[in-house]
């Protein structure tokens, strides 16, 4: 029996009524075709249709037949739906011709992979993901409140935050994931989940199945999750930290050289010099909305400086501890509004190019960047990461490296959204100006 | 005069503190939400006994909140309503009360009504309980029984000698029968 076979009888044994057919447009929003089960067959022959011209930064109307092909490694039950049956499986998106869209977020990193895969290295990730848990208001909107006014009811403290959380990890183990932490974090109702480390398009699609999941349990226990990265000033943002490692096709870790002072293989420094030399550039992927670029300030155990180093945690890169099998590099930028699939076809994509040129890294810093004044960075020649969307995209304009890994049309189409972004903040008046300048002038 | 909790639900001022001062009179211990999302985190911090659950509760679809609390079993939903015609009948078949209160409400008839669902929800939650515990130890009796099957096969034994063997394995391993059983089945 073949693969699609299989599945067909596992989704009529699983009684599974409903299929969402799952892809994610560039901006990193999920979107669905739901079909019942009765139409699987037809979905597993790619013969699925939508409107492409209705997708948010895909085609222009007159060539909107897109097909979706699904990939069945990721058929998965969801856990939490009662009434009926409901199950997913993540799709690629194909054009009408039958060629992989070049649109798809999901193709671009495919084809980056399939680079690293001809050099000989396969791509692992491990992803720490922060979220905060707000409370809604009466009408049901998401306010910022990660409490109830306790005077008004007589409530038991009771943690409901983290009862969510346990929730979360709950279904996410019933959904195939190997849970490693789940933890509170710094800033009050916020929370972290890490998963097992993965192949970089698992991990992305992980990231995008983590990302549905917090959200549903959330709304069932009554409260609002969000992704955003700095939902508050004056407090921590999340983040969405990268663990990456190189592994050979054999099955060894090739980032890890005991001959090595710290441990680490050529290949480990020519990537991590790639991934520093073209930081600037893949920022506006990694951090993609206005509001990433305030959490990307002193202070908040967010990077700021483009450095690495193998002990502190102020750097934009930090190598963990851990070796022999478990060396990896941390990227600390990326914050969780970005599309993963871009996000790491743009990151893969820079380290490649430094292995490809064998670039080599800067020397490591080992104090405090937060503490290090001007003219010492400038003598080390360490630069920032942009300090806005507008900086990020023009960094992206100028790195060819970091446009290849997206392709023309994805290149084009994110610019343009990025920069309307920009410009819509730009014109709005916010209320720090109104409480700065309405009295002051 | 009782010990149950019942949480009021209802984006309606005076009528959550008409039916919340109602039952105060009858000792009940009480506890009120305004709107879907603060009813499902009163829930699931309390656990109340009954939840009085207006059908035009604001910022959700109260059928959607009554069915995840439900669902969850934080509790039982009694559903009250200014107007019939608001009320799913299909729906409310789901539930664990398939009843609901028309306002204006009457003293008594809340009265009887409350205490009647909390009395059906506990009879209810008792027999739910005792079915999951029947079914899987239902569940166990099978996988023993295949286990045998499995051992008589393999050892030549008889059934009985069969059920000793997994018996002294169980005592052995420290270990419950379905899970030995488990163990053999799975090879």
């Amino acid at each position: 029996m073949n693969s699609k076979a299989l599945l067909l009888e596992k989704a009529r044994e699983l009684e599974v009524e409903f299929i969402h057919l799952q892809f994610t447009d560039i901006l990193g929003v999920m979107k669905n075709v739901s079909i019942t089960i009765e139409q699987l067959p037809k979905a597993l022959d790619n013969e699925i249709m939508f409107d492409g011209s209705s997708v948010d930064g895909f085609v222009r109307i007159e060539e909107s037949d897109m097909y979706l092909a699904p990939d069945l490694s990721t058929f998965a039950v969801l856990p939490w739906a009662n009434n009926y049956k409901e199950a997913r499986i993540i799709c690629d998106v194909y054009d009408s011709s039958g060629t992989p869209f070049e649109g798809c977020p999901r193709n671009a990193l495919k084809k980056v992979l399939k680079e690293a895969n001809d050099l000989g290295y396969i791509l692992n990730v491990g992803p720490e993901c922060e979220f905060f848990l707000f409370h809604t208001d009466e009408a049901g909107e998401p306010s910022l409140k990660t409490h109830d006014n306790a005077g008004y009811f007589d409530l038991a403290p009771a943690d409901l935050g983290g009862n969510a959380r346990k929730d979360m990890t709950l279904v996410l183990k019933q959904m195939g994931f190997e849970i490693e932490a789940s933890h509170h974090e710094v800033a009050p109702g916020q929370h972290e989940i890490d998963f097992k480390y993965a192949d970089a398009l698992a991990t992305a699609d992980n990231i995008m199945t983590f990302k549905t999941v917090v959200r549903t349990i959330a709304q069932r226990h009554g409260l609002h999750a969000t992704f955003m990265p700095k939902p508050k000033y004056g407090i921590n943002g999340s983040g969405m930290h990268i663990n990456m490692s190189l592994q050979t096709l054999e099955g060894k870790n090739a980032f890890y050289d005991e001959s090595d002072e710290l441990k680490l293989s050529k290949a480990a420094y020519h990537f991590l010099a790639g991934v520093l030399k073209h930081a600037k550039g893949f920022a506006a992927i990694t951090n993609p909305t206005v509001n990433s670029y305030k959490r990307l300030v002193p202070g908040y155990e967010a990077p700021v400086l483009i450095a690495w180093s193998a002990s502190n945690r102020s750097p934009l890169i930090r190598i963990p501890a851990k070796r022999g099998n478990s060396t990896r590099i941390e990227l600390r930028n990326p914050d969780p509004s970005a599309n993963p699939y871009l996000a790491l076809a743009a990151i893969l994509k820079a380290g490649l190019e430094g292995i490809n040129n064998s670039i080599e890294p800067p020397a490591p810093v080992s104090s405090n960047l937060y503490h290090m004044d001007k003219a010492e960075m400038e003598e080390r020649g360490i630069e920032g990461l942009p300090v806005n969307l507008y900086e990020a995209v023009q960094c992206l304009s100028q790195d060819e490296v970091v446009k290849e890994a997206l392709g023309k049309h994805i290149y084009e189409k994110f610019a343009d959204a990025a920069l309307y972004e920009w410009n819509e903040y730009s014109r709005y008046v916010s209320q720090w100006e109104i409480d700065r300048y309405l009295k002051k002038f | 005069m009782n010990n149950y909790s019942v949480l009021v639900a209802d984006s309606g001022e005076t009528s959550r503190k008409h039916i919340y001062n109602l039952l105060m009179k009858r000792g009940y211990k009480l506890y009120q939400a305004t709107d879907g999302a603060g009813t499902i985190r009163i829930a699931r911090s309390i656990n109340p006994d009954l939840i009085i659950m207006d059908v035009d509760l604001w910022g959700c679809n109260a059928q959607e909140i009554a069915r995840i609390i439900e669902e969850d079993r934080l509790s039982t939903v009694l559903f009250i309503t200014n107007s019939v015609n608001k009320i799913n009948n299909d729906m409310l078949k789901q539930m664990n009360i398939y009843a609901y209160l028309l306002k204006p409400i009457n003293q008594e008839q809340l009265y009887q009504m409350v205490e009647f669902s909390i009395f059906n929800a506990k009879k209810i939650s008792s027999l739910s309980k005792k079915i999951e515990k029947l079914e899987s130890s239902l569940e166990g009796r099978k996988k023993v029984d295949r286990a045998k099957g499995i051992l008589m096969d393999k050892l030549k034994v008889t059934e009985n000698e069969a059920y000793m063997i997994l018996r002294r394995r169980s005592m052995d391993k420290c270990k419950s029968m379905e899970e030995v059983a488990e163990e053999i089945i799975k090879g």
